[in-house]
Parts: C-alpha cells; sequence; structure tokens
C-alpha cells in the first residue's frame, strides 16, 4: 500500500477545499461549458492552468502547506484528479492548462520549444489539446493519416488531416498534433500548432457528458509548420513518435482512472449526503462501494509511483483505468438506486454523474483497448509477473 | 523486524500457494502462524493438509484454542490436490472456550488471502500455459481477444488484492474488508477456470484447485452479520 506521505496528505486536503468551488459550479457549467471563462480566478482553475510546468521554466504555485507542487509527478497528478474530479469533473476538464500537451513537451520538446510553450502557459491561461484519434482510424496511431508534407525551397512543411474526439480543441489556443511525414511507424512526428492558424479549423461537437471537455473535431488543410514546431527535433525518428506517445499516456493514464475514482466517489458521497437515515441493506450496498473505491484507489497510486519510476511501465496503469472506469459506471448506477424511480430526473447531480461516467470508458483509450495491452505486458513478461509493483518505489512492500 | 519476519512469511505462504500447491501453502501459513495447532473456521471447519491433521495436538477454532481430545471431530472427507492432499474436518468447539488470541486470528485471516491470491495468480498462468498449447486457425487460442480480455479481468482482480494487501500487516484490515477480497478472488477464479473449459471440471487438476481455495474462505471466512 502506498501511504501517502504528509506532503501529499497536504495537497489532497488543500485540493478538497478548492473542490467546493467546483461543485457549486458544476452544473451550470454542464448547460453552458464556456462559463469556465469567467472563473479562471478560482484557485484550482489557476492552479491547473501552469500544472505540469517544471520550476526550471518559471512556474511558481501557490505553496501548500510550506511545499510547492508542480503537477510533473503522475501520484501528484492522481492525488489532485481524484480530488476535483469527485468535486465536479466537468470543471476539471473545461479548466485552461497544459495538461496532456504538456507532458509530451515534458518529454519531447527542446529547450527553445519548451521555453515558448511553458512561456505562453505562463502569461496567462490557455487552453491546450492533444490531436492523435482520427475519424476513421480512432486512436491506432500506427494506421494515422493525417500528413505533415516536408517542406521544400519554396514553401514551408504543410499538415493536412482531420482529427476527432479532441479535449478543448474549438478553444484551445495552442496544441499538438500527431502526423505522418513517411509511411511507418518512424514516420510519425509530433507538431505544435496554433490556433487560429490559416487552413487550421476546430469545432466543439455535442457530447451526452463531460460537456465541460468541448470535445472537438478537427480538420486541416495545408496549415503552415515552422521547423522550430517539430517537437523533438533533436531526437532520432524512433523517439520522437510513436515512442513519446505510449510514454505520454502512460504517464497520463493514472490520472484519467483517478478522475473515473473521483466520479465513483462523488456518486458515494451524494447519497451519504442525501439520504440521512438508510436501511441495513443499504448500509451494506454504500459499505460494498466504499471498500471498492478504496482498493481501487490503491491500485491507482501504485500505478501512478510506477509510471514515475519508468515511464514506459505503463501496464498497471491500464489495470487501474479499466477498473476506476468500471467503478464509476457501477458506482453512479447504484447511488441512483437509493432515490427511487425516476432518480435521474429529480436529482441532476446524479444525472450528471451517470453521464460523466460514461465518458470514462473511452478516454485515453477503451477498457477493451487497454485490457489487451494488460494481457501484452503480462503475456511479454514485461509486467513482472513475481512483483507487479516492483517498479514503485513508495510501495512498501 | 517484526513486521519484516511477518512480511516474508506471507511472501513464503504467497510464493508455496503459487509454486507448490495448497497442501505446502497451508503448511507454510499453519506452521508460521499457528504452530501444532489444527486450525479451524468459526464453524469448526478444517481443510488441512494430512501430515497437520494428523499431528496437530490442539485444535485452533477462529482464535480459540483447546485440546484436540476435548472435542468431537468428524472427517468430512479428502481432496486430492496437486502438490498433495488436504483432507477436511469439523470440529465442535465452544466459543470461549480457552481465551482468545487476535493476534493469531489476525496472522491467519491475513495470511489466507495472500495464499489464495498465490493459487489464482498460479490458476490464471495455468490457463495461459493451457490455452497457448492449444491452436485455432492460425494462431492459438491465447492470442484469441476474448480469452485475452478475460485473462485481462483476471489480472485486474489480483492487481487489486494485491494492492490492498501490499504493505498491510496482521489486524490492520477489518474482516469486512477480507472478505470482500475473498469474494474478489472467488470472482477471478470463476472467470479463470472457465478458460480450461472442460479440462478444469476434472478432480484432481486446476479447477479442483480453485474449488478448494473457495472452500478455504467458506471454512475459515467469519460471516458477516
Amino acid at each position: 500500500m502506498i501511504q501517502l506521505d504528509d506532503r501529499l496528505l497536504a495537497l489532497r486536503a488543500q485540493v478538497r477545499e478548492w473542490g467546493a468551488d467546483f461543485r457549486a459550479l458544476g452544473l451550470a457549467l454542464d448547460r453552458d461549458p464556456e462559463l469556465i471563462r469567467e472563473h479562471f480566478d478560482l484557485p484550482a482553475v489557476r492552479y491547473l492552468s501552469t500544472m505540469g510546468i517544471p520550476p526550471e521554466y518559471g512556474n511558481v504555485p501557490i505553496p501548500i502547506a510550506g511545499n510547492r507542487f508542480y503537477g510533473t509527478l503522475a501520484l501528484e497528478r492522481a492525488i489532485i484528479m481524484e480530488e476535483l474530479s469527485c468535486a465536479d469533473v466537468g470543471m476539471l476538464v473545461a479548466s485552461p492548462g497544459p495538461l496532456l500537451a504538456g507532458v509530451l513537451i515534458d518529454l519531447l520538446a527542446d529547450e527553445q520549444q519548451k521555453d515558448w510553450f511553458y512561456g505562453r502557459m505562463l502569461e496567462s491561461p490557455l487552453w491546450t489539446f492533444f490531436a492523435l484519434t482520427e475519424p476513421d482510424r480512432g486512436s491506432d496511431a500506427g494506421a494515422l493519416s493525417t500528413t505533415v508534407v516536408p517542406a521544400t525551397a519554396d514553401r514551408p512543411a504543410l499538415l493536412s488531416g482531420a482529427k476527432r474526439y479532441v479535449g478543448n480543441a474549438a478553444r484551445a489556443q495552442l496544441g499538438v498534433v500527431f502526423a505522418r511525414t513517411s509511411p511507418g511507424p518512424l514516420g510519425i512526428n509530433a507538431v505544435l500548432v496554433e490556433n487560429p492558424s490559416t487552413g487550421f479549423h476546430a469545432e466543439a461537437l455535442e457530447t451526452i457528458g463531460l460537456r465541460g471537455a468541448r470535445i472537438s473535431a478537427i480538420t486541416m488543410d495545408e496549415v503552415e509548420i515552422p521547423p522550430e514546431r517539430f517537437l523533438g527535433r533533436h531526437l532520432s525518428p524512433s523517439r520522437r513518435g510513436m515512442w513519446a506517445f505510449v510514454q505520454t499516456f502512460n504517464l497520463l493514464r493514472p490520472g484519467v482512472a483517478a478522475i473515473a475514482l473521483g466520479i465513483a466517489r462523488a456518486a458515494h458521497e451524494y447519497v451519504i449526503t442525501h439520504r440521512t437515515s438508510l436501511r441495513r441493506d443499504e448500509c451494506d450496498r454504500l459499505d460494498l462501494l466504499a471498500r471498492r473505491i478504496d482498493g481501487a484507489r490503491r491500485l491507482v497510486h501504485l500505478a501512478a509511483a510506477a509510471v514515475d519510476a519508468r515511464t514506459g511501465d505503463g501496464y498497471l496503469a491500464s489495470a487501474a483505468k479499466v477498473r476506476a472506469a468500471q467503478l464509476a459506471h457501477d458506482a453512479t448506477q447504484e447511488a441512483c438506486t437509493f432515490f427511487g424511480a425516476g432518480a435521474r430526473l429529480e436529482h441532476p447531480v446524479l444525472d450528471k454523474l451517470v453521464r460523466d461516467a460514461r465518458g470514462m470508458e473511452f478516454i485515453e483509450g477503451t477498457s477493451n483497448m487497454q485490457k489487451l495491452n494488460l494481457f501484452q505486458g503480462l503475456f511479454t513478461g514485461k509486467l513482472d509477473r513475481e512483483d507487479p509493483f516492483r517498479t514503485a518505489p513508495l510501495a512498501a512492500v | 523486524m517484526t513486521t519484516i519476519a511477518r512480511t516474508d512469511q506471507w511472501s513464503r505462504c504467497h510464493r508455496a500457494a503459487r509454486t507448490e500447491g495448497v497442501a505446502a501453502a497451508l503448511t507454510e501459513l499453519a506452521t508460521a502462524v499457528l504452530p501444532g495447532l489444527l486450525p479451524c473456521g468459526p464453524a469448526g471447519h478444517a481443510i488441512v493438509p494430512t501430515a497437520i491433521a494428523a499431528g496437530a495436538a490442539r485444535v485452533w477454532a477462529d482464535g480459540v484454542t483447546v485440546d484436540r481430545g476435548s472435542a468431537a471431530e468428524k472427517a468430512l472427507g479428502v481432496i486430492e490436490l496437486p502438490g498433495g492432499d488436504v483432507e477436511l474436518l469439523r470440529h465442535q468447539v465452544r466459543p470461549g472456550a480457552n481465551g482468545f488470541s487476535p493476534a493469531e486470528r489476525a496472522g491467519w485471516t491475513l495470511g489466507l488471502v495472500w495464499l489464495r491470491l498465490g493459487l489464482s495468480e498460479e490458476l490464471r498462468e495455468t490457463a495461459m500455459r493451457y490455452l497457448n498449447g492449444r491452436r485455432t486457425g492460425n494462431s492459438t487460442l491465447l492470442q484469441q481477444q476474448m480469452v485475452k480480455s478475460t485473462v485481462a479481468d483476471g489480472l485486474i482482480e489480483h492487481l487489486e488484492v494485491r494492492a490492498v494487501l501490499t504493505g498491510i500487516g496482521p489486524g490492520e484490515l477489518p474482516d469486512t474488508v477480507l472478505n470482500h477480497l475473498h469474494t474478489q478472488l472467488t470472482y477471478a477464479d470463476r472467470a479463470l477456470v472457465k478458460l480450461l473449459g472442460a479440462s478444469g471440471y476434472l478432480a484432481g487438476g486446476p479447477g479442483q484447485v480453485a474449488r478448494v481455495s473457495e472452500l478455504l474462505a467458506e471454512a475459515y471466512c467469519r460471516p458477516e452479520v
């Protein structure tokens, strides 16, 4: 079990306190996702707007119990994500910040690119996007068809193609697009794109839940990409394409699992708050849910510690993500049963939790894909069968 | 240092369950936690290797210890298993007959979850070996996506159980949590044993181990009231 130290416990307590603002605004934001623009001054939004920017680039987050948390570690992010999504996941995913793109930048960008990207993020709250998934190919990166035609003597590199299901792209000012310069896995590149740019268009898709995320579709028609916007230009091709986004997703997956965990906890807490008198069988059902939430949390934290120790070690994170996504689904459905017929019509928060939970199934890869990944880790021996938590240094075994 | 020694005990018991079978793992656990005693559950049921059934002078029933001769004993059967048989017994022990040792009980109940985790992990490995040796078309059964998914589901249960157990000492988890872990392991076993098809239904094989693992929970878990 990971015992959170005093430092991380203080982080959790502070973020939990910040979450009160999110909870109060959640339903209104669900109706109007652009409402977030009026709340950049909230402490949690301010924190998220620079979360993941390392200190050497000028990030000075608000101190918490004498410590500064830069959000560069997966375990820190897991704690933050659980608390804020428990408060309101819509506010969390609507908030500006470098999140997905920032993790990739941290892994892949050269110094000049980091200065530019982080500098812009520190100037003012900006939304970013991370565009990998394509309309006909999903998130099968090996099959992506968006192209970036290399520059010639008389014209710059040109980016063309389409992306879909990209969080916040419609309102983002900059982001990362994965595109192909040549066939095969070594031909995949990540490029930085600004919005607006000539030939770039993004629009939000209407979704059932997670409406704060403004999940978007992007089209790109010969968008000019200057040479300094090719991420990892100082690295070999094998380190800047497929390798980079696998590492990025490994680092992010525990956070996604923590979001699902937070939704499950929100459902559990909603029942406790709004059903003051419970029958014995209802107490038992709530207790069982609490045990499942606690078990999943332990797995999420160990998975986060594993990727912090080694970014290639994302198999536990796959397990945590599957487990937490199913838990979010189950917990929100279960919570409704405590409020009788028409519960979701009478309790808009519950209805929103159910809708949001459904989104956790596909974000950062469907459960089926995660299970295939997990199986592969087991089959190939990359997940240690004798000691699967071997790389998690915080685990007291 | 005590904590380290205890952790090592669970580790040995867990490893024995994976590599040597039910009897060896039970021997490991009983020797470490209840030496010289016949371990029985709250209703007096025991599932133990033959050597322990024959050699224990005293009976331990969910924390209460009495002389073996002072209580009625009934043999319920023997189950043949890879790595050694186990005997099923029942003892009638009066509650509170001779004090109660919470430390022994905590050690036994925690060790039993580690033991069952080891058995379940080995069942997963057995199923993978079995399906990797059987072909359909141009690939093995193990490489069928539905099979992979079932294996992954079992693995996720194992990982969560292990995450809850890791770093935990005896008495640190309440019975409700331990029972929940047993339920998860039973769930994993039942899903994994399906991968063995009819071969998982044969006495003396891995399906039988899974059955005995369930019986261990049945015998030794204190029911929630």
